[in-house]
């Protein structure tokens, strides 16, 4: 919940993607916590967009993972974001060996075990962006944008999205649009506010370090994110970050990461590949990898992903708060008048 | 062949002096054809009945989908209904959240329920919703004398600060009008009854008590309408007319027994006139005329604001002094969610008793229960976490051979509440796309 007189908290993330089908995906789940933790960004909403469920478990166990660090005080009312999941067919299973491993041996409580365990991704995603400040939420579309544009579709979403979103950041791989072509030509036709395309050869030329993997996880001895990467493949291995820099520079799109086109719009091929035709009206934008930046950015991603949980600390500290007018209640009064203003 | 039967008018009404009694649905008022197989169906009715300040959720989830076999400890009282009753999980009002407004949660969850809107935080300056009910009083509700009714049991002022700074015109009412205008409940069973059956005029405390040393009952004054109905009619049918016109009686007493008690308690007391002084008396009384004024199809949709929302109303009648809304927030301490439970099964307990009297009045080849989508519901889930999803909802009833009934029905997170409201107000005859935060029509609650 958020007050008003709290002032403006740090951007809220909506992370859609696909989960299980390449790395990237929960390494960039991770960051976005690590971002949280560092209160540089809030992860408001997550939902995938292949339909298995062991996928939607993944990421409330990563969720859990986090949050699992919070004070007993917080841990009372904390429940755990709902994980939107698709149950549309336009999308392949993706259930690999990351998700079976890194769900074997966690040590961390489950909370999907069936589909009324996860949200529709429709309300969940459109309900998280009404709770956020305007233009103070960001869209990572990190898969088929399949649920992305059904949102599009419900009565005044568009409004809110209007209102709420500063940008979509939408990573445009050939398999990501070609899975769904229709949902990913109707989101760069119809979505109301700019569009960053994140393109194949940003993800493939800023790979994620395996060794980090090796090193930088020594904390914690059930890292869900370390046994889905074990298991991914073979290691040692370096994985493409499309999701990764997504998430980089939805939380830092000021920060000269990652260079951006000029304006311009997005066509949509029927083999999936993506055309930009330079307009200086247009909405759309794609990611330019800078070179100069990229031992900066890979640094971040293994910093962020491999961060702590940090505890969170209850809105209203409980029992200070109680020891504190026990403490008003037992000081006398000040009689004194109140000094008179210089 | 030649159908000489005259069917008697759905429209037939007994009257008096000052008194108009609607009557309950007759096979004399089916056409003699449509006996042979086109029997005209009953209509269907809709009601709300709100419960504050959420639900000891523990009490009231079973740990199963599908069949209702072992009730839950706060459903327990409605074991004896099981096969009659659908219960909802995971539905939510998005629409009660903060969304940026801090704090009222009971401002908003009330303000919200029906309205599918978020209502704006003001004291003075009310802004929420028409409430999807009005929207189908608006379409249907000339079929019947009253488009709606509004019922409550709990006295409640219509301005100030309820909550955190949201108006209590959002706590103490369940329906709208119009987005600026609360539809405020009738708290008074005497104002209800003559509502009911009256010429519309609601007689001050004074008058009434002048008038009582002389009344007899309404039914005396249709004595002579009562009998020439009565001449026509079949065994079957008169049976019903005594039935209903008993229940009618049966009112008038529990209303003179609590005019009696209340003079005798305090005469200088505030409390509305007629309003009995024990919770569950005026629980069952209340929901007896709603009884006879779905029997009598005098209205097809009521809401039933059981205690105004954020109440902290103390239920000594069953040992519990404290309020109910501090209870809620029992900082994890057993015995304070015992009483959290034990009120939520009290409250149960006096639901079932309306559930019973609706299922036991026959009406066509079902019962008026069958014909009827009773809602019995929350604005918030865990009352001490003030959570907005999870919603606990269940529906009495088969909305007209519609609703699959005995079932636990669980759908996805995130679910609109809304969702269930347009289903509903399909049943009701009133087609619209879109309500509130609705994403489509509820699946799974048919028979299909």
């Amino acid at each position: 919940m958020q007050f008003p007189g709290q002032g403006k908290p740090p951007t809220g993330i909506v992370f859609d993607t696909e989960m299980g089908r390449s790395i990237d995906e929960a390494l960039a789940l991770a960051m976005l916590y690590g971002f949280d933790g560092k209160n540089e960004a809030r992860v408001v909403a997550v939902s995938i967009s292949n339909p298995d469920l062991k996928a939607a478990a993944f990421c409330d166990a990563v969720g859990r993972f986090y949050a699992g660090a919070t004070s007993p005080e917080v841990r009372q009312f904390f429940h755990g974001l709902p994980i939107g999941l698709s149950t549309d067919p336009k999308v392949p299973s993706a259930n690999t060996p990351m998700i079976e491993a890194a769900l074997s041996k966690a040590s961390y409580e489950q909370a999907i075990q069936t589909l009324n365990d996860t949200a529709d991704p429709t309300p969940l995603i459109r309900n998280a962006l009404t709770a956020q400040y305007d233009q103070n939420a960001i869209l990572i579309c990190g898969g088929p944008a399949t649920n992305i544009a059904k949102v599009l579709d419900l009565p005044g979403a568009k409004e809110v999205i209007e209102k709420k979103v500063r940008f979509l950041c939408f990573v445009t791989t050939k398999w990501n649009v070609k899975t769904d072509l229709p949902a990913a030509r109707k989101v760069f036709a119809e979505w109301p506010t700019p569009i960053v395309a994140v393109g194949q050869e940003i993800g493939e030329a800023l790979p994620f370090p395996g060794a980090s993997i090796e090193k930088d996880f020594d904390w914690s001895p059930s890292h869900p994110i370390v046994a889905a990467y074990r298991a991914y493949k073979s290691m040692p291995y370096d994985a493409p970050s499309w999701d990764l820099a997504a998430a980089l520079y939805a939380v830092h799109a000021n920060d000269g990461y990652f260079k951006v086109s000029d304006p311009g719009a997005m066509t949509i091929l029927d083999d999936g590949a993506t055309k930009f035709t330079a307009r200086t009206d247009g909405k759309h934008q794609y990611l330019i990898l800078d070179p100069s930046q990229k031992e900066r950015i890979i640094e971040t991603y293994t910093k962020m992903v491999s961060a702590k949980p940090v505890p969170r600390q209850p809105r209203f500290p409980i029992k200070k708060a109680a020891d504190a007018e026990k403490a008003a209640e037992a000081k006398p009064p000040d009689a004194s008048p109140p000094a008179p203003p210089k | 062949m030649i159908v000489t039967r005259k069917a008697l008018a759905r429209r037939t009404f007994l009257r008096g002096i000052g008194t108009t009694i609607a009557l309950p649905f007759l096979d004399s008022m089916v056409p003699a054809m449509a006996l042979a197989g086109t029997a005209k169906k009953a209509p269907v009715r809709m009601a709300f009945v709100y419960l504050p300040n959420g639900m000891d959720m523990t009490g009231w989830h079973a740990n199963y989908e599908g069949k209702l076999h072992d009730l839950p400890r706060t459903l327990k009282p409605l074991d004896p209904f099981k096969e009659d009753i659908t219960v909802l999980g995971n539905l939510t009002h998005n629409a009660g959240r903060a969304l940026l407004d801090g704090a009222g949660d009971h401002g908003r969850c009330c303000g919200s329920y029906l309205t599918g809107i978020q209502p704006r935080k003001s004291l003075v300056d009310i802004k929420a919703g028409i409430s999807f009910d009005q929207i189908v009083a608006n379409q249907i509700g000339n079929q019947t004398r009253f488009a709606s009714l509004e019922v409550g049991l709990e006295d409640a002022r219509q301005a100030g600060d309820c909550d955190s700074g949201y108006s209590c015109a959002y706590t103490n009412n369940l329906a709208w009008r119009s987005e600026t205008q609360p539809l405020p409940p009738v708290l008074d069973p005497r104002a209800l009854f003559e509502r009911l059956f009256g010429n519309g005029v609601v007689l001050s405390p004074e008058a009434r008590a002048r008038q009582g040393r002389y009344r007899r009952s309404i039914l005396d004054f249709v004595t002579s309408d009562t009998r020439k109905l009565e001449t026509s009619l079949g065994p079957t049918d008169r049976r019903k007319l005594d039935e209903y016109l008993s229940s009618i009686r049966e009112v008038e007493r529990q209303l003179e027994k609590a005019e009696k008690d209340n003079s005798q308690i305090d005469p200088h007391m505030e409390k509305p006139y007629g309003v009995p002084a024990d919770f569950a008396e005026h629980f069952k009384l209340m929901t007896d005329m709603m009884t006879i004024a779905f029997q009598a199809d005098l209205t097809r949709i009521m809401t039933f604001l059981v205690t105004r929302e954020g109440t902290s109303r103390s239920y000594r009648e069953i040992g519990i002094p404290d309020g109910h809304h501090p209870l809620t927030h029992h900082r994890n301490l057993p015995d304070l969610i015992e009483k959290v439970a034990q009120i939520n099964n009290y409250h149960m307990k006096q639901f079932a008793g309306w559930v019973e009297k609706l299922k036991s009045i026959k009406e066509g080849d079902g019962t008026l229960l069958d014909n009827s989508m009773i809602v019995y519901g929350a604005g918030l889930a865990d009352g001490n976490k003030h959570l907005h999803e999870d919603l606990p909802t269940l529906i009495a009833g088969r909305g007209g051979n519609y609703i699959k009934s005995g079932r636990r029905v669980v759908y996805r997170k995130e679910t609109p509440m809304c969702n269930l409201f347009l289903t509903m107000m399909d049943r009701m005859g009133v087609h619209t796309e879109h309500f509130g935060d609705s994403t489509g029509r509820l699946e799974g609650l048919d028979l299909t």
